[in-house]
Formats: structure tokens, C-alpha cells, sequence
């Protein structure tokens, strides 16, 4: 059901005046410089409406003549009634913007209108004009494109499952939480017109409540859920179930986690806009690529030994053998083994264990992980050469043939 | 077969503490001898060759680390090869000047990754399991005769005879004459027996489980 715009209500009472529009662009009352920051513990202010054609010539625009002169108590409280979230006028007054801004090094230049933006989730704000919406799936394309790119020019031989595994622990929705956390990003206890623009504006779920059905439900991308059937239609993470759309959330009571991804997500959109693809891409290094992930833990070999004599097989190299290179206490109650996978007279990986079949298990998986763990020296990620003509500074990447399938 | 009572029997064994290796160990027949034996050269970067200041490394011993790929898995261009192949021919010719002890060759407790690196000749450790060559030496004939008797009669042909008269693994004989009769049956007589089981005895093997699933996990 679609809700009814208090806005609209709001105009009927003021009948005197034509229907007050917001303004169509964020950032345009900075651009335009027809406001003045105050001091916006001073309620009283006067308002008045001055129609300017826009470039389109099609929207009237609501600029708002501040002076602090006369008072008018009931003007901001019409204000307030017609806005589900903050204004982006008030983006200027707050100190919590500023403060986001200098943490995280932004340029000056940069919209605290935007950043205001960044921070209201469609639960807050159905309107798409005002959340964050648009700007989360820009960011969430391409946080994925960074982040793979990464992943797979860095490591050629990575198995798929594994770099599903470390997208979602880079850019998953747990991690961006984590990130936004981290960033010093507070909720508010609701959204509104009058609550500090510098804090994450979403609807909260009340206590006891379920999750939403749009964010619950387990749509299967296909039947056949096969790998490949994921890399070619799935998301970033493989995920088995289509994540819902931004738009789809609007005006439901999100988790803060969700709300949380969306806000970074945006964040990188909105960088992307107005700084960008260079700046972003220094951003992303600085802030997701410097966390630190052991892409080691993310393996889960079943049955080692046997994907490591398949590898030898493919690679042609001798059969990978067991041997023990060292142990101790082999009849007492805790006994080490120390054994070493070989292929010929090289050693492939070495393993320790309380057993002679745990320390060869774990060497043939170690031997496994040195092989898909490789890392090129040199790396050029295809997003560096982004709009230069000149590609003498591209050199190709390792492309390998794939993981072993058993 | 023995009539005598198991006390009478644990009475006449030969008393060995059950900690002691069974192994023989041998000493040298001389003191000198015997300290020649056991002599251990310093690390190589203790002694080095030249009367100039070195680098000493000589860290302790520990796993090897998982992102560095060993040289046979890196591919014909990468440059690591070179740097390795040289570390190779430098470290075999410091062995090879160097005197060290067949105590402390690979293999033994006495070995250290701070000692010389072993010679190309020296032989390899031993291996975990005697090493085979597959066969591949059942025919279609060996495997229908394999599913005949294994259908004709589960309880005399099981999977470790079949293995023994074809000369090949019980894991083939149960890939291609498994019977599921029987495998139903001991499934049930094992979960007979698993449900007489305690607390204790339940968890200790749910844990070796969950201990066996880390072994391809861990690093």
C-alpha cells in the first residue's frame, strides 16, 4: 500500500501558498549559496517562497531566506510534519557532518548535502529522490567490482567457492556494519525532519519483532544451483537467494545492519559521483583492502590427499608421496609427527599431527593451499588502465585453468 | 590355542615397560667414537666463510608458512624460480663443503632447518605408507565376476576377500559391487550398538569427528 504524503496534507492547511516543493538536488542550495549557515538552536526564522526555474524549467524550488529576524514558531513545525527525514538544508548545521567528513578525510569539496543523503536509508525515506537508495546500488556495484578484481588478479588460482567467501568477508553485509561502526556512525532513535542529519536515519525494528518477509524470504535465483550458475547470475557472495532491492525496503523496519550497509555502500556511490573513479579506488584501498583477511582459514579441503594426486596428475608432475620428516614420543600418549608431501625430490607442503594420518592430511592440504595461495609478482588490475588510451602500462594477468574437481 | 588363564599368561610375558621404544638403539663401541657420532657442525651462518661480517639467520624451527609457494607450483615465468634455483645451487655447495654428521641428516630428531642443508645425494625421509603403483589390471570380465560373487553370496564374499582375490583396493570392490543389503544391515547393527553408548563415549567420538573435519581446515 502506498502511504500518503504528509507533505501533501501539510500543503492543504497552508492554502495561501503554492504547493511547496523540496528542493529536486541536495547539493543545490550549496551551490547556489543562497543560504547562510546560523546557529539552528534559534528556532525563530522567516520564511518565504521564491519560484526559480531550475535548469529544466519544470520544478519550483523552496529557498528558504534566513535571516533570524522576525519569528514564526509554526513554519518549522510545518517543516518538520512534511519530511520524513531531515532536510538537506540542515546538512550545513550539523557538527556531526563535518566531524564524518574530517574522519574520513574527505575533500571540502565534497556535499555534506550528499553525505547527509548517504545516511537515510529508503526505511526512513520512500521518497527516491532523498534516500540513499539509488546511490547504495551504484556503491554495492562497484565495491564488487573492486573487491574481485582484487581478489582474482591477485590470486589467479583461488577456487570460486573461496572467492565468494572472501568477497563476503570484505564487503559481505556484516563487514560493511563493521566498517560503519568503525566509522563512528550512530543511529538515530527514529528518522525525522528534525533529528540530526549526521546520524543514520532508518525505521528500527521494535523489540521482539521478526525480520521483515522482504529481507526473510529465499527466492532461488534457479533450480540448478550450481557454481557456475552463480558466478553468472548471483551476486557478489554467491548467495543461493536474491538479496531484496534497495527500493523494495522502502518504509519497513530494517535491522541496523542492513541500514549500516546501505549508508557505506552509498558513501562509495555518492565518492564515486562527486570525486571521482581515482579517489574512490584510494578510498576503497584505504579503507576495505587494508583489513586485514587470512584468505588461508577460507579453505575447507574434504578429502586433501586425493585433490592433491588429481593436481599432480593435471600438472604432470610424479605423484605426490608422504614422508616423514621427523617425530617424536611416538609411543607415548602425545605423540608429533612431522610429515612432508613430496613430488619427486621437492617438498609440496609439510603437516603436523598427533597421527601419522592427521600429519598427512594436513601436509597434502597445506600442499594444496601453497598452490592455490600463489601470488604474481606483478599485477596490473584492470580498473588502474580505466579510461587511458595509452595502454603500454598494461601488462596481462595470470589467468590459470582452474581449481581441481575430484 | 592357549588353555592357560589369562593371569598365568600375563605372569609368564616378558616384562617390557610398555613406554620404552621398541627400537634398538646402538652405541658406538668407543667414547670417541660415540662423540664423533654426535657431533653437531653449528648453523652455516655461525660459521661463515668469509672473515667480513655476515648476516646471521638462523631462526627457530616452525611451520612452514602457507603463501610461500613452493617452486614447483610456480608457473615457467615468474621470477621466484631463478631466486630459488640460485638459493638452491649456493645452499647445496655450502653443503658440500661442509662435514655433517649422518645423525643430523633428514629424517632424524637431530635435523634442524638451521643446519646445512642436506646433500643432493642424501636420500630422502622415509615414506608414511609403502608407496604403489596403480594397476589398472581388473577387467570388465574381473569386475562382472566380482558383482556375481559378491551378489551370490555377501556374507562369504565380503569386500576384504573380493580385494584379495582381484589385487585391488576394498575401496573399488565397494565402488563397483557394493551390496546394499548388507550395508544396510551392519548400519543397523552399528547404530544398535551406539545407542547402548554413554554421554562420554558419544561425545569423545563426536569430537574426533569434529577434530578429523579440522585436519583440511586449519592452516
Amino acid at each position: 500500500m502506498k502511504r500518503l504524503r504528509i507533505s501533501r496534507c501539510a500543503s492543504q492547511l497552508l492554502a495561501h501558498q503554492p504547493a511547496p516543493r523540496r528542493l529536486s538536488c541536495p547539493c543545490a542550495p550549496a551551490l547556489q549559496r543562497h543560504t547562510t549557515p546560523h546557529n539552528h538552536r534559534i528556532q525563530s526564522r522567516f520564511q518565504s517562497t521564491l519560484v526559480i526555474p531550475n535548469e529544466l524549467g519544470r520544478e519550483e524550488l523552496l529557498v528558504e531566506e534566513l535571516d533570524g529576524t522576525t519569528d514564526s514558531t509554526s513554519t518549522p513545525q510545518a517543516e518538520q510534519r512534511e519530511s520524513p527525514s531531515p532536510l538537506p538544508s540542515a546538512a550545513q548545521r550539523s557538527a556531526k557532518l563535518y566531524a564524518l567528513r574530517s574522519r574520513l578525510s574527505l575533500r571540502q569539496g565534497f556535499p555534506l548535502e550528499t553525505l547527509a543523503r548517504t545516511l537515510v536509508h529508503p526505511s526512513a525515506d520512500p521518497d527516491p529522490a532523498f534516500n540513499n537508495a539509488s546511490l547504495s546500488i551504484l556503491g554495492s556495484n562497484l565495491l564488487g567490482y573492486y573487491t574481485t578484481e582484487h581478489l582474482l588478479c591477485n590470486y589467479p588460482r583461488l577456487p570460486m567457492s573461496v572467492v565468494f567467501a572472501a568477497q563476503f568477508a570484505y564487503i559481505g553485509p556484516k563487514a560493511l556494519a563493521t566498517i560503519a561502526s568503525e566509522w563512528g556512525i550512530e543511529a538515530a532513535a527514529a528518522p525525522g525532519a528534525e533529528v540530526d542529519p549526521g546520524l543514520l536515519q532508518f525505521k528500527r525494528l521494535r523489540s521482539g519483532d521478526s525480520v521483515p518477509e522482504v529481507l526473510r524470504r529465499q527466492v532461488p535465483w534457479n533450480w540448478n544451483v550450481t557454481t557456475t550458475n552463480r558466478i553468472l547470475k548471483s551476486d557478489a557472495f554467491g548467495s543461493s537467494s536474491a538479496p531484496p532491492s534497495p527500493h523494495e525496503l522502502s518504509g519497513i523496519p530494517v535491522p541496523i545492519e542492513e541500514a549500516a550497509q546501505s549508508f557505506v555502500q552509498a558513501l562509495i556511490g555518492a565518492l564515486h559521483l562527486h570525486l571521482g573513479s581515482p579517489l574512490v579506488k584510494r578510498f576503497f584501498r584505504d579503507h576495505f583492502l587494508s583489513r586485514h583477511l587470512d584468505l588461508s582459514t577460507l579453505f575447507d579441503f574434504r578429502t586433501p590427499t586425493r585433490d592433491l594426486s588429481r593436481l599432480c596428475a593435471r600438472e604432470g608432475f610424479e605423484a605426490p608421496v608422504a614422508r616423514l620428516i621427523s617425530e617424536t614420543g611416538r609411543l607415548s600418549r602425545h605423540p608429533v609427527f612431522v610429515v612432508g608431501v613430496y613430488s619427486g625430490k621437492d617438498k609440496l607442503g609439510e603437516g603436523a599431527g598427533s597421527s601419522l594420518d592427521e600429519a598427512r592430511i594436513r601436509a597434502a592440504a597445506a600442499a594444496l593451499k601453497g598452490w592455490y595461495l600463489y601470488r604474481p609478482l606483478e599485477v596490473t588490475v584492470p580498473s588502474s588502465t580505466e579510461g587511458a588510451l595509452d595502454t603500454s602500462a598494461w601488462k596481462p594477468n595470470m589467468i590459470d585453468c582452474g581449481e581441481v574437481i575430484v | 590355542m592357549s588353555t592357560r588363564s589369562p593371569l598365568i599368561r600375563l605372569a609368564t610375558k616378558p616384562l617390557h615397560p610398555p613406554t620404552l621404544p621398541l627400537t634398538q638403539t646402538r652405541h658406538e663401541s668407543t667414547t670417541r667414537r660415540h662423540r664423533k657420532l654426535l657431533f653437531l657442525p653449528g648453523a652455516p651462518s655461525y660459521t661463515p666463510s668469509t672473515a667480513t661480517p655476515t648476516l646471521i639467520f638462523n631462526p627457530p624451527s616452525s611451520a612452514p608458512n602457507i603463501y610461500h609457494t613452493p617452486s614447483k607450483f610456480l608457473p615457467a615465468t615468474d621470477k621466484r624460480r631463478l631466486l630459488y634455483a640460485s638459493a638452491l645451487t649456493r645452499s647445496t655447495a655450502t653443503a658440500l663443503r661442509t662435514a655433517s654428521p649422518s645423525t643430523a641428516s633428514p629424517g632424524t630428531p637431530l635435523t634442524t632447518p638451521s643446519h646445512p642443508p642436506p646433500k643432493p645425494s642424501a636420500p630422502l625421509p622415509d615414506p608414511v605408507r609403502a608407496p604403489y603403483e596403480k594397476k589398472y589390471h581388473v577387467s570388465a570380465a574381473d569386475v562382472e565376476e566380482m558383482r556375481r560373487l559378491r551378489a551370490a553370496n555377501p556374507r562369504v564374499w565380503t569386500r576384504v576377500r573380493l580385494a584379495e582375490r582381484f589385487g585391488c583396493s576394498q575401496f573399488f570392490v565397494g565402488m563397483v559391487a557394493k551390496n546394499e543389503g548388507v550395508a544396510e544391515k551392519r548400519r543397523m547393527e552399528d547404530e544398535k550398538v551406539r545407542v547402548g553408548w554413554g554421554r562420554r563415549r558419544r561425545e569423545a567420538r563426536e569430537d574426533r569427528g569434529r577434530r578429523r573435519e579440522g585436519w583440511g581446515r586449519d592452516a
